[in-house]
């Protein structure tokens, strides 16, 4: 199996690396470079933990191999915040004890940033659709659901973006 | 924790020919890697080693939903369902399409699973494919030796097994408009689980004549209840040309009930079919003959 250098693009930042085609995005953040706000739950797709944004799109990054991430835009939890200034998103979370153990809540945000990007008036159901493939064994959803309108109406009143 | 992937060559060809070349040269020890929603799982089990992953997901004339008067709908295989769902287009003339496509997986999986994909994956439960039954879609597959069109419901050989061979790449699923006065819906029930898995899928389409009394075109796809999914050919002959009442439709839908073979929970699975197909052929019936 041949190993091939790779360049990445995440959170802003560009990386040069040499790979094998076998390793995961996952694995590639937590193990290769320390980002380890990306959470392995189950590793074949079902929890939502690992979801990053790739291109903008919400991505299972358990079920990408690596090597395919090259020469696309991701953004992990870690790069949502601006040092100590946490996005709407992030704070609204914060704010509406949508947190407990905290293990699903990186997954939670990336996947919550996607739709809003998408949509910036979402539903309560529409809400639910979109964060259907992210679990919490924790919280029983009702305030991650409030923290996004939350989140969403905060955006809209031109709260920081991006 | 579950351990890595095993090794395998990695390969990315940059178009559909050079992608061909490669599934010629390799055959059976490869595998065509799209969005990775349905071939990484068994991959890290370790169920399924594939010794060369030929990685399509960057062809991007492989993605695209076209339509005209002429070639009709005509998506192609590395089409996301999300993509389908946010299609204005095939919400309008092809709604049961997009409600099949947005119950399959959660956000992230449509966002990244393809249709050729899930097609391709030939899973007895694969949501997409009812609809694509009563539609009457098609399936373009490319190989160097050239091209040929397969109608899906010669597609399914067996669970996870189809005619494509391993040189194969499908290309392209292509469908006719429905006819004017036509309505369709997709309905199911899912398995209690982490997932979600279709329990019965229906989809029905129809067609009533001008005056809004009688059906002339009547087609139920059935997924999830027999080794493949197919058509309940015997019930749709029983709606033809009928001016469809209550009777009726529970008639059909016990037709097309005893027109299951399911694996497991046969009797549940032929409950819930009768049930289904009576629902959506009633959905159906209604908006066809709406008078506002």
């Amino acid at each position: 199996m041949q190993k091939q250098t790779a360049k990445f693009l995440i959170n802003g930042k560009s990386y040069e690396l040499v790979i094998e085609p076998n390793i995961t995005l996952l694995e590639l953040l937590r193990e290769e470079l320390g980002l380890t706000g990306t959470k392995y739950g189950c590793g074949i797709g079902q929890c939502g933990s690992c979801t990053v944004l790739v291109d903008c799109k919400p991505t299972l990054s358990c079920l990408t191999l690596a090597v395919t991430g090259q020469n696309r835009s991701i953004l992990t939890i870690e790069g949502l915040s601006e040092g100590n200034i946490l996005h709407p998103i992030q704070k609204a979370f914060v704010d509406h004890g949508a947190i407990q153990c905290g293990f699903c809540t990186p997954g939670m945000i990336m996947t919550a940033k996607a739709l809003l990007d998408k949509n910036y008036l979402p539903t309560k159901e529409e809400v639910k659709v979109a964060l259907s493939g992210n679990l919490c064994r924790c919280t029983g959803y009702v305030k991650i659901i409030d923290a996004v309108l939350a989140a969403a109406e905060m955006i809209r009143k031109g709260d920081k973006l991006e | 924790m579950l351990k890595q992937l095993k090794p395998f060559e990695y390969i990315e060809p940059r178009t559909i020919e050079e992608t061909l070349k490669v599934l010629y040269k390799y055959g059976a020890k490869a595998k065509v890697l799209a969005g990775g929603t349905d071939l990484l799982v068994p991959m890290r089990r370790r169920e399924l080693n594939p010794q060369y992953i030929v990685y399509i997901g960057n062809i991007s004339v492989l993605n695209y939903i076209k339509y005209d008067q002429k070639n009709n709908l005509r998506i192609g295989a590395l089409t996301t369902h999300q993509s389908i769902v946010d299609s204005a287009l095939i919400r309008d003339k092809f709604g049961l399409l997009a409600t099949a496509c947005a119950k399959i997986g959660g956000f992230q999986i449509r966002t990244m699973g393809t249709i050729g994909g899930n097609i391709c994956m030939a899973g007895p439960s694969q949501d997409s494919v009812p609809s694509l039954l009563v539609l009457d879609a098609k399936l373009k597959l490319m190989s160097i030796r050239g091209a040929r069109i397969v109608p899906v419901d010669e597609f399914f050989v067996a669970p996870f097994q189809t005619v494509l061979n391993e040189t194969e790449l499908l290309t392209e699923i292509q469908m006719p408009t429905p006819p004017p006065k036509s309505a369709g819906c997709y309905r199911w029930l899912t398995k209690i689980t982490k997932i979600d898995e279709t329990l019965v899928g229906v989809a029905v389409l129809m067609t009533v004549d001008s005056n809004k009394k009688v059906c002339e075109d009547a087609k139920i796809g059935l997924c999830s209840i027999a080794p493949t999914p197919i058509r309940a050919k015997k019930a749709e002959e029983l709606l033809r040309g009928e001016t469809i009442k209550e009777k009726l439709m529970q008639k059909a839908a016990e037709v097309a009930a005893a027109e299951t073979s399911p694996r497991s929970r046969a009797e549940y699975r032929r409950r819930v079919t009768m049930a289904l197909v009576r629902r959506a052929i009633s959905e159906v019936w209604n908006k066809l003959t709406a008078t506002i």
